[in-house]
């Protein structure tokens, strides 16, 4: 927190007394205005809301919505989203009867689902072999020689399944819950619930590599929420993101204009009387402006030691990996500075996302080089500043890969059963949780639901996935709707 | 890793979360300390112990009910009875298996054990993982799986034992009784004017009903704001524009009674009003351009709809008409119609059902379609009704009147009715055409039939034939014949037995009913064998008999041509096929078998229309369209994928061509198909004899009739209305009633719930419906006085626009999680003024606005402030921030950049950097939006406005009432760097400086302009002060231009600029 005092920012504001005097205003950083006006309104979310909370009590908890309901395990969230669904078979879940019945008609060895192509091919062996890595011996395939250093860090998911066998339903779903269009996100949601730490940047950050996922900018709106908790699309290269940079030649020259419009506020109060949406509207030009500084610093990468770019993969010969590497290097220091919720979509490697239904080998392959390395150097400079205890990184697609082949040399999606991992901020480390059929097909043992996935990780954030909620439409929403079970099995 | 069974406690741990189930489930029965020590020694005592047995009159022998204790309970309890037992937190599908009675018994999906049968028992099929996959959490071993199924399989012995009950009684779903508790189902009353002390403040009946709950509070209401601030708020509310400089002046001179009033009157008239109060509607129904989901396609022609609105608020049509129009305006029997256009207004009201969410290649169809209507109900009854119907789709509403049998009664107006592009200009006009032209078709008939039939009788002397009397026997003999074919073949039992069966529809002998398209080519009945009817060959035309029935296009519908949107992004295999006003669509059926042929002649497409769905992109349902090439004689779709699903086919005739449609069949064996053939040549054969002799009959009079039907028929098709434009509208489908999907899920049907309107409202009734969907009489049922939703609810919206307040705040839910009415009464009062008032909008708006509850000022005083902290009595008015739109279109007007033009394509949205993803437009569109209101920019579900979207211009996904308003830097940080802003600062400058004013001069008209007020001394000293330093900065003729955008610059970013006073 003290590394807030860096940013020139800071020369416009008092140095907070206390911690407590911090948490208030920085949770009136961004969400919280927004909040202030609505909470009061039964119609938004009536009881479920901490009236202390509400009035920016001193009491430091109820920040920004609820605050947290139990301990904090995790303070923030990286959510690396593997943007077509990645082979479960072909990186973390290892199946030798692939090999075995290799070729085969898989209509004759179990149910083969619908799927969305239709044009089911043969069973398909993985085309990379799997090593047992580290103390837990997790295997991983040569996909991943990085992450696989790693392993020990990591709670492999073994038996996710997703409700939907197509790229958009399934985004959604794994971005807000809910298959179609318009709910908030998982970023809104946590921000909603524990408001920012942040206050020169906003609390839910999409990292754009190059990839939007299908769904488009949906996957980080925040639906019925205030327009406050939306995720901000930031692009790991010039202004970072839209509007940040200011139109006037000099600083002095919009330090001037901004003098002005204060002066003119301020004598607008004799027009309006005392109102606190308008108190609120004048307090967030100063806020607009520290994030004018703000922002450029945390994507200066300059500043980072060689070494550490070196470890990202800054310096590599594949462009995509630069990218990936930019990414999480920012998401680093975006961690630093508190942002709450960052999100990395990938970087386009030329031919197609992670959905390879063609071409498995070199499709996997290219998207597997360009994140690998800067993953595994996340993982270690975290562990390294000692932030990864209060880091929660997860790492998922929106589903897994069918094992038998599309055509000839591609897999179709199959949400029955796929792997994801978490790892950090509260997660039981070295673990394998879950697990498919013989042919990798389908979750059998513990399945875990994205729901589950949800409850778990607001879990770990302190929250209570039945309690987050927000009146809308006759209902108190949530992010796990009606569902969603905490896997405390994945929880050190 | 996988655990043993007889290792309990290990199994436990390595499961996780069903030990939390365990504990939830047992735990108010045994306690966690008990459960936790029994745990440790498996389970085989701890259930026995929680429940009170009986040792007499058990089920089974006792080494049968060992084997129970010792696998089986403890089975069910490690694994099942977090869902499935009366201490569950929430019972899953309303299976019990605490109780062998609750086995029985069962669930949603029905009794889940058959004693003594494993394989007809779907617990067993749930546990296997065949059906259901139970537990969810993962399979259980197959050794559990086999003592399971024995368990079954020996007659589920159970000893007899007090059915377990929940300690909470779980209240029953009573609608009646939650219809009584709650306000919003009572009727509207009307409420007596409350007396109030001071007389001399009410202005409008409507403010006694505020000022007497402020005296009741012992508050007084705020002073009347002053005139300025009055007009902009007046011109904000009603038109979304600020006043210009001349208009402002014109009303602040104006200092004679009743200058608000006619002030009032002129906005109310501004063609601006229905862009503004459009706005607001749009809100309310999603509205959207594009479908969102994976690739953003176009929602071709939903501006139609847009336009449609704007100009339906203008004309103030009256609500009543604008609800039905919304339901039902395909169907009504005189649709309002374009005062200067002529063109058919109503149905473009329908187009609000299908602006949401639309998703290519779904796996699970019908799910889609369950979700399409369920965003469906929830927008019509939100919108209209202000309750959450949708809440019931998956059980009974949690909270409301409303039942899950109520959602799926109005599913099944959804259900029979369907989508089209409508060609909305020309359809009325045509369609009398349409009528013209059958009856001249069937004079020609009549008298070609009384030709033949009596020709001996007319025959004159000159004849050639008229000597040859038998040979007139002969054909009058061959006619008679003939008549009598044509009834045969109109009978299915004429059909050979196997094909009969096969048939799915034949067009001989199908309902009138049942014939339906979009448009008239096919005209208003199949032709049937033997009609005559006129063909041209090589120009010359002839008579000719029809030798088969089929629906057949005409060719004098040919040249028809249909105006949609330009660039269209629509990657749906439809888009190309010209269907609107040209499709043949057959009654739905449920498909039996996936093999349908269809007996065709001509080219074109047929399409499947499978469970609704449209948006027919990417492979997977590729098959539901077809082409039809000429020499086809069966057109055959695969459709095995869809077998138990209900479905439509529509047939579409390439341009310029013809298309004939005789059969529907489906599992048609290639054999029975030859036969058909066979069979239908033996019919031509005759016909064409009869054809033959009847030319020779007529003689040269075939010849004359011919030209005379072809003359006629010219005439007629040259006042046919050959060009439309396109919008998104219903059509009625086949009437049929939805099942109740049990908890929601579309993969498993119910009851069949006939279509009626809300019990609550209604009662249970099904409604009455002569043929089709039925909605022109749910419309009529939404529209009854005596329904108390719809006419609180529109009142309440227009209450919350003007007043920044609903007085039920929850626009969209006036159900029991809504809040309550602040002043019930004038709810109340309000809704029957309205519908004494002929439901005029403009009127309940006037009323409003010239009340003095409305015109109070936003100063407040602080001792009303602590009485009264959220202002639910009204005793001032709060600042209202401008929507994103109203900011935008005030930044034009100001630059004067704003161009007025109204309706039209949307203008593409300009697409920043920042705005990336699938379906990304490939042109970005212009930074100022061609300087149109901010309603005409394109509304990309994908690809949304920043500007508005951090100003709250919600996400269109469902009904909107009430926008949030949120307070965030990043609004600041527009305002002070978005290009377009500074653009338009700039632009406003030079306008100032064109102005050619003095400094102060400037000073005061961009004051005026902005906040239609002069400056006050303070801020006209700094803002000179201001400008003299600018002007001392650099060298002075561009710093002119540079200085007066900085000020304008900053007073956009004042508060001022997006609040009202």
């Amino acid at each position: 927190m003290s590394n807030h005092k860096k940013y020139p920012c800071q020369r416009m504001q008092a140095e907070p007394n206390s911690r407590r005097e911090m948490l208030k205003r920085s949770a009136s950083g961004f969400g919280w205005l927004a909040l202030a006006g609505l909470l009061p309104d039964p119609a938004y979310g009536g009881s479920t809301w901490s009236a202390k909370g509400v009035k920016g009590s001193n009491d430091g908890l109820g920040v920004a919505g609820h605050g947290p309901h139990h301990q904090v395990r995790a303070k923030n969230v990286i959510f690396l989203y593997m943007d077509g669904g990645p082979s479960q078979i072909d990186t973390f879940d290892p199946k030798p009867m692939l090999d075995k019945y290799n070729g085969q008609d898989p209509g004759k060895l179990f149910n083969v689902e619908p799927t969305q192509f239709n044009n089911n091919g043969n069973v398909l062996a993985s085309p990379w072999k799997f090593k047992q890595y580290g103390q837990s011996g997790i295997p991983v395939s040569d996909l991943f020689p990085h992450v696989a250093t790693c392993v020990d860090e990591l709670a492999v998911i073994r038996s996710m399944v997703s409700e939907f066998p197509e790229h958009t339903f399934a985004n959604y779903f794994l971005h807000t819950g809910s298959g179609l269009q318009g709910r908030p996100s998982m970023g809104a949601w946590v921000n909603y619930g524990l408001g920012s730490e942040c206050q020169n940047l906003p609390g839910f950050v999409a990292l754009n590599g190059g990839l939007i996922p299908p769904g488009g900018l949906d996957c980080f709106g925040s639906g019925f929420l205030p327009a406050s908790f939306q995720g901000s699309v930031f692009k790991p290269s010039g202004s970072g993101v839209a509007n940040i940079q200011r139109t006037e030649a000099t600083v002095v020259q919009q330090r001037k204009k901004l003098d002005l419009v204060n002066q003119l506020d301020a004598l607008a109060v004799d027009q309006f009387g005392k109102h606190d949406s308008l108190e609120s509207a004048i307090r967030n030009y100063e806020l607009a402006y520290s994030m004018q500084m703000a922002v450029p610093d945390v994507m200066s990468l300059a500043s980072e030691p060689a070494h550490i770019q070196q470890m990202y993969g800054m310096d590599s010969k594949y462009q995509p990996t630069r990218i990936y590497a930019a990414q999480c290097l920012i998401a680093r220091r975006m961690i630093q500075q508190g942002v709450r919720f960052i999100e990395l979509t990938c970087p386009s490697v030329g031919g197609d996302r992670w959905d390879q239904h063609s071409n498995l080998k070199q499709g996997h392959e290219n998207n597997a080089l360009a994140v690998d390395q800067p993953i595994a150097a996340l993982l270690k400079d975290l562990r390294s500043q000692g932030m990864l205890d209060e880091t929660l990184v997860v790492w998922a697609g929106e589903f897994g890969r069918t094992p038998f082949a599309q055509g000839s040399d591609g897999r179709d999606h199959n949400p029955f059963g796929f792997t994801v991992w978490m790892a950090g901020g509260g997660v039981k480390p070295g673990i394998i949780y879950g697990g498919t059929d013989e042919f990798g097909y389908k979750a059998i043992e513990n399945r875990m639901e994205v729901h589950d996935l949800h409850a778990t990780m607001l879990h770990l954030m302190g929250v209570d996935h039945k309690r987050s909620t927000f009146r809308f439409g006759g209902r108190d929403m949530r992010l796990t709707d009606v569902k969603g079970h905490v896997v405390h099995d994945v929880i050190a | 890793m996988k655990p043993t069974v007889n290792d309990t406690a290990t199994a436990m741990v390595w499961l996780g979360f069903p030990v939390q189930r365990v504990a939830a489930g047992l735990g108010l029965v045994c306690g966690r300390k008990l459960l936790a020590g029994l745990a440790i020694f498996g389970f085989v005592i701890s259930s026995t112990l929680c429940l009170q047995t009986q040792a007499d009159d058990v089920v089974g022998t006792s080494d049968q009910l060992e084997f129970f204790e010792k696998e089986i309970r403890p089975l069910f309890a490690t694994h099942c009875y977090g869902c499935h037992s009366v201490d569950a937190e929430k019972i899953q599908a309303g299976l019990l298996m605490d109780s062998r009675d609750g086995l029985l018994k069962g669930g949603d999906s029905g009794e889940a054990i058959v004693p003594g049968d494993a394989n007809g028992s779907l617990l067993v099929e749930a546990v296997r993982y065949e059906s259901y996959e139970m537990p969810p959490s993962g399979k259980l071993p197959q050794k559990d799986i086999q003592a399971i199924e024995r368990w079954v399989q020996m007659g589920a012995p159970w000893p007899k034992e007090t059915e377990p009950t929940a300690e909470v009684v779980r209240p029953e779903f009573n609608l009646q009784q939650r219809k009584v508790d709650h306000w919003v189902w009572q009727p509207i009353r009307q409420p007596s004017i409350p007396d109030v002390m001071d007389t001399a403040w009410p202005r409008d009946p409507l403010d006694r009903f505020v000022l007497a709950k402020l005296e009741e509070a012992k508050l007084k209401p705020a002073g009347d704001t002053d005139r300025a601030a009055l007009m902009r708020r007046l011109y904000f509310d009603l038109i979304g524009l600020p006043p210009t400089v001349e208009q402002s002046t014109e009303f602040l001179s104006d200092t004679t009674e009743g200058a608000t009033e006619r002030l009032v009157d002129q906005l109310l008239d501004s063609p601006h009003f229905g862009e503004r109060w459009g706005r607001h509607w749009l809100d309310l129904v999603r509205y959207a351009e594009s479908r969102g989901h994976e690739f953003d396609n176009d929602a071709p022609n939903a501006f139609q709809y847009r336009d449609y609105v704007i100009r339906a608020f203008n004309k103030d049509v009256p609500y009543d008409q604008l609800v039905r129009e919304h339901i039902a305006g395909d169907l009504l029997a005189e649709p309002r119609l374009h005062s200067a256009e002529g063109f058919n207004e109503s149905i473009l009201g329908t187009g609000f059902w299908f602006l949401g969410e639309w998703v290519h290649s779904p796996v699970d169809i019908r799910k889609d379609e369950a979700d399409r209507f369920d965003n469906m109900i929830d927008v019509m009854s939100k919108t209209f009704l202000g309750v959450t119907v949708s809440c019931a789709r998956c059980h009974d509403h949690k909270f409301d009147a409303i039942s899950t049998a109520d959602y799926y009664s109005l599913s099944g107006f959804l259900q029979s009715s369907d989508y089209r592009q409508v060609r909305f200009e020309s359809i009325e006009h045509n369609q009398r055409i349409a009528k013209q032209l059958a009856q001249l078709d069937q004079g020609y008939q009549r008298q070609l039939k009384q030709l033949l039939t009596h020709s001996g009788d007319s025959l004159s002397a000159s004849d050639p034939l008229s000597a040859g009397e038998l040979k007139l026997e002969a054909l009058k003999l061959e006619a008679m014949k003939l008549e009598a074919m044509k009834l045969e073949a109109m009978k299915l039992e004429a059909m050979p037995a196997e094909l009969a069966q096969v048939v799915v529809f034949d067009f001989s002998k199908i309902p009138a009913n049942d014939f339906t398209q979009d448009g008239f080519i096919f005209g208003l009945r199949p032709r049937l064998v033997g009609d005559a009817y006129l063909e041209t060959i090589q120009g010359k035309p002839q008579l000719g008999f029809s030798d088969v029935s089929a629906a057949v296009s005409d060719s004098f519908w040919d040249g028809l041509t249909a105006d949609s949107e330009s660039n269209v992004q629509d990657r749906s295999s439809l888009a190309k096929v010209p269907r609107s006003g040209r499709t043949l669509r057959t009654p739905t059926f449920e498909l039996a078998n996936g093999t349908v042929a269809c007996r065709v002649r001509g080219t074109g497409h047929v399409v499947a229309c499978v469970d609704s769905h449209r948006l027919i992109a990417g492979p997977l349902h590729a098959g539901t369209v077809k082409p039809i090439q000429g020499d086809q004689a069966w057109v055959e779709l695969n459709l095995n994928r869809y077998v138990g699903h209900r479905l439509h086919l529509e047939f579409t005739p390439a341009e310029g061509k013809s298309l004939e449609v005789m059969l529907v069949t489906q599992g048609a064996s290639e054999q029975l198909r030859k036969q058909w053939l066979e069979r239908e040549s033996q019919f031509s054969a005759s016909v064409k004899n009869f054809q033959q002799a009847a030319v020779k009959l007529l003689g040269e009079r075939a010849d004359e009739m011919a030209q005379a039907w072809m003359q006629e028929r010219a005439k007629l098709q040259a006042t046919i209305m050959l060009r439309s434009r396109l919008a998104m509208a219903m059509m009625d489908g086949t009437g049929e009633d939805d099942r109740v999907l049990i908890r929601g899920n579309s993969s498993k049907p119910g009851q069949v719930e006939p279509r009626h309107f809300l019990t609550a409202v209604t009662g249970n009734q099904p409604v009455e419906i002569g043929q089709g969907s039925g909605r022109l009489e749910l419309a009529a049922q939404i529209n009854d006085p005596a329904n108390p939703l719809t006419s609180r609810v529109i009142v309440n919206r227009i209450w919350h626009y003007l007043m920044g307040r609903g007085i039920v705040p929850t626009t969209d839910d006036f159900g029991v999680l809504g809040q309550r009415p602040s002043h019930p009464e004038l709810l109340d009062h309000l809704a029957i003024r309205f519908q004494d008032d002929g439901r005029s909008i403009k009127r309940m708006i006037r009323s409003i606005v010239v009340s003095r509850s409305y015109q109070m000022s936003s100063q407040s005083n602080m001792e009303a402030v602590a009485i009264d902290p959220k202002n639910a009595l009204w005793h001032y008015r709060p600042p209202k921030r401008l929507e994103g739109e109203a900011i935008r279109d005030s930044l034009l007007l100001l630059s004067g950049e704003l161009d007025p033009t109204q309706f039209g394509e949307p203008i593409p949205i300009h697409l920043t950097a920042f705005m990336d993803g699938r379906g990304r437009p490939g042109q970005s569109g212009p930074l100022d939006g061609a300087g149109r209101r901010s309603i005409y920019t394109a509304v990309r579900r994908n690809f949304l406005s920043p500007f508005m979207l951090t100003f709250d211009t919600p996400s269109p996904f469902s009904t909107m009432g009430r926008r949030n308003v949120s307070n965030v830097p990043a609004q600041a940080l527009i305002l002070m760097n978005d290009p377009f802003v500074v653009d338009q600062a700039q632009k406003w400058a030079k306008v100032a400086i064109e102005n050619d004013l003095t400094v102060p001069g400037r000073i005061q008209w961009m004051y005026e302009s902005a906040f239609a007020r002069r400056p006050t001394q303070p801020e006209a000293t700094i803002a000179l002060e201001y400008l003299k330093l600018q002007s001392e900065e650099g060298d002075s003729k561009q710093n002119e231009l540079q200085s007066w955008t900085n000020f304008a610059h900053a007073l956009i970013n004042t508060k001022e600029f997006i609040f009202l006073r």
